[in-house]
């Protein structure tokens, strides 16, 4: 019996020529975007030994092959719900197969499953694909290094064009912040996922919390932020030192799938201006982090609209 | 003369219109025949996970997430949505205050039951005054070979205008002050209402002071269904009383369980005063000053 059929794309490729091509060149196949960000902590010699022990034994595993998507749901440490509908291909069944991979944070912040408030799209019954394309899914045939690099993500403006507000109210605070806060900065309902202390000694501990400050990737922004596990001794084991480990932030910015049209930031101003509340500040940062940490604390300016 | 004509006319124009709501009202815990034959009548709501819903529903039925009906808010597990969420939450659906409405979930899990009656609480607090619920579940609707559908239903959304029926919901200082004065109810198992066993997120063991212990894992058949309703109303007066208007709070450890028997007392068997504390022992325990006992 061969264990991942599927995993030759040539297979299925002999009838999905197109999307087996695509797909080859695909995050969600090659999940280089993993490697990509992280080697950046790393000097030349320790990106090599990453690639041949850590990449290629450990992050690699997780990729998706088409059977994972279209006839068994993804393994996930070991966990599947098996076969999606008895051994029919099956179009899409995002609850049985985006929901695992993406299980430990977005899928079930969407639900409302953790954080407690179900996403607003969730509960109008919109499921991945309603956003997330094909293409986008499957890969457009460019070999992209990073996701944020794929041109057609999905935008809340292509849905919510801004201008087309019914209130006055709304339209104003759009037009105020369309420069320097994205949509989730206003519109998470509050607590996310946030693993720590990933790798080091006994494996990463998870914790709701939710983070403000300025964009790594748009330093003109202030976006919801979410703490990206790694330490300065995560691949320790595997003889990687981080020689660069301050290069990168110890948070990314990141669209937060639990999105409300009211939330205590947009009902009342001051939340941001005058509390500062969620923002992250010297005294709330990660303790032996990452030093371009400093470069996401904002000072939001005061204007005590509630007064 | 043309007056008294004119009242008898408007007394028996209210008394038609208040005709389906009663009729409505006599079978608060309805069977799958029961909906079949009625469909056309009600709005079915279904509260299970939108995968789920996908995959089969009661033709017809609109699906808003349990989790859009209850939410985490000031570290408390299940409380209520603000009022203007709420109101947004049901204009989606469709439903106005006099709109007959059942509510079906999965009856898999003790909180997937009690997630049914949760949902019919929060409906009744809205003002939509007719509410109903599956008996069983979606699981009876299947095991009974009822029909299914995949297609899922988009409402057509009306702005909701029911006036809140706030007296039904109670907070702890209302607690406080009725200690000793109404009936309180505590439904969860009786180890937990003791104090042997405590939940994790519940700061101090035992139960609110002066309250009756009246399980929720009382009220339900292996199937999920509902026990025979003479059985359950015999156990309600048992501990409860049979003074219809006294003032009953019923409370579990965070407030959804809390409805399954507010559901019974108030909408079954038509105890006139019943509420429920959504925050419960999670909240109450929080405070050291407020009295818990063994």
């Amino acid at each position: 019996m061969v264990k991942r059929p599927s995993d030759d794309l040539a297979l299925c490729g002999e009838c999905h020529q197109e999307i087996a091509a695509t797909y080859k060149k695909s995050l969600h196949y090659t999940t280089i975007g993993q490697r990509n960000r992280v080697v950046k902590r790393m000097s030349k010699e320790e990106t090599k030994i990453f690639d041949e022990k850590v990449f290629e034994k450990s992050c690699r595993s997780c990729h998706a092959t088409c059977g994972d998507c279209h006839v068994k749901s993804p393994s996930i440490g070991g966990v599947s719900v098996g076969l999606i509908s008895k051994h029919k291909f099956v179009r899409r069944d995002e609850g049985k197969t985006c929901a695992f991979c993406h299980g430990g944070r977005v899928y079930p912040e969407y639900t409302g499953e953790y954080g407690g408030n179900a996403d607003v799209h969730y509960q109008k019954g919109m499921m991945c694909m309603e956003c997330h394309t094909a293409d986008e899914v499957h890969g457009d045939g460019k070999a992209y290094a990073l996701k944020e690099e794929v041109r057609d993500r999905p935008r809340c403006t292509d849905c919510h064009e801004p201008g087309r507000e019914t209130k006055l109210t709304a339209q104003v605070a759009h037009l105020k912040h369309s420069q320097t806060a994205s949509c989730f900065a206003c519109h998470s309902a509050g607590e996310y996922r946030n693993c720590y202390d990933c790798h080091l000694g006994g494996g990463s501990q998870a914790k709701p919390g939710f983070f403000l400050g300025t964009s790594p990737r748009n330093h003109k922004e202030i976006t919801t932020l979410r703490i990206i596990p790694t330490v300065r001794d995560s691949f320790k084991p595997a003889g990687i030192q981080q020689a660069n480990f301050d290069a990168l932030p110890n948070y990314w910015d990141s669209p937060i799938h639990n999105i409300r049209k009211r939330t205590e930031r947009t009902r009342n101003c001051d939340t941001c201006h005058e509390e500062r509340k969620g923002f992250l500040t010297m005294e709330t940062l990660l303790k032996n982090s990452s030093r371009t940490n400093l470069e996401l604390i904002h000072k939001t300016k005061s204007i005590p609209v509630s007064k | 003369m043309i007056k008294t004509k004119m009242k008898i006319m408007v007394g028996l124009l209210a008394l038609l219109l208040l005709l389906p709501a009663a009729a409505f009202a006599a079978d608060t815990v309805v069977s799958t025949d029961w909906l079949v034959a009625n469909q056309s009548k009600v709005i079915v709501v279904d509260i299970r996970k939108v995968e789920d819903y996908n995959s089969g529903h009661v033709p017809g039925a609109v699906n808003v997430f349990y989790g859009v009906w209850a939410i985490q808010k000031a570290g408390l597990l299940n409380e209520l949505p603000a009022d203007d969420d709420l109101r947004d939450i049901i204009s989606a659906t469709g439903i106005e205050p006099a709109t007959n409405v059942v509510v079906v979930g999965t009856i898999a899990t003790w909180a997937d039951k009690v997630n049914i009656t949760r949902v019919a609480w929060t409906l009744k607090y809205a003002g939509v005054a007719n509410i109903a619920i599956l008996d069983g579940g979606f699981e009876k609707w299947v095991a009974d070979k009822k029909p299914i559908s995949k297609d899922a239903v988009k409402p057509k959304a009306k702005p909701y205008r029911g006036a809140f029926n706030k007296a039904i919901l109670v907070n702890k200082a209302y607690v406080l002050a009725s200690i000793g004065k109404a009936t309180i109810v505590d439904d969860r198992e009786p180890d937990f209402y003791s104090g042997a066993k405590k939940l994790e997120f519940v700061a101090r063991p035992g139960h609110i002071k002066g309250a009756v212990n009246l399980p929720v894992y009382a009220i339900y058949n292996a199937d999920g269904t509902f026990k025979p309703m003479a059985e359950l109303e015999a156990m309600a007066k048992k501990a409860v009383g049979e003074d219809k208007s006294r003032e009953i709070i019923v409370y579990c450890d965070s407030g959804r369980f809390a409805s399954a028997w507010w559901y019974l007392l108030s909408e079954t068997f038509s105890y006139k005063n019943v509420k429920v504390y959504d925050g419960s022992v999670q909240d109450f325990a929080k405070d050291p000053s407020a009295p818990l006992e063994p």
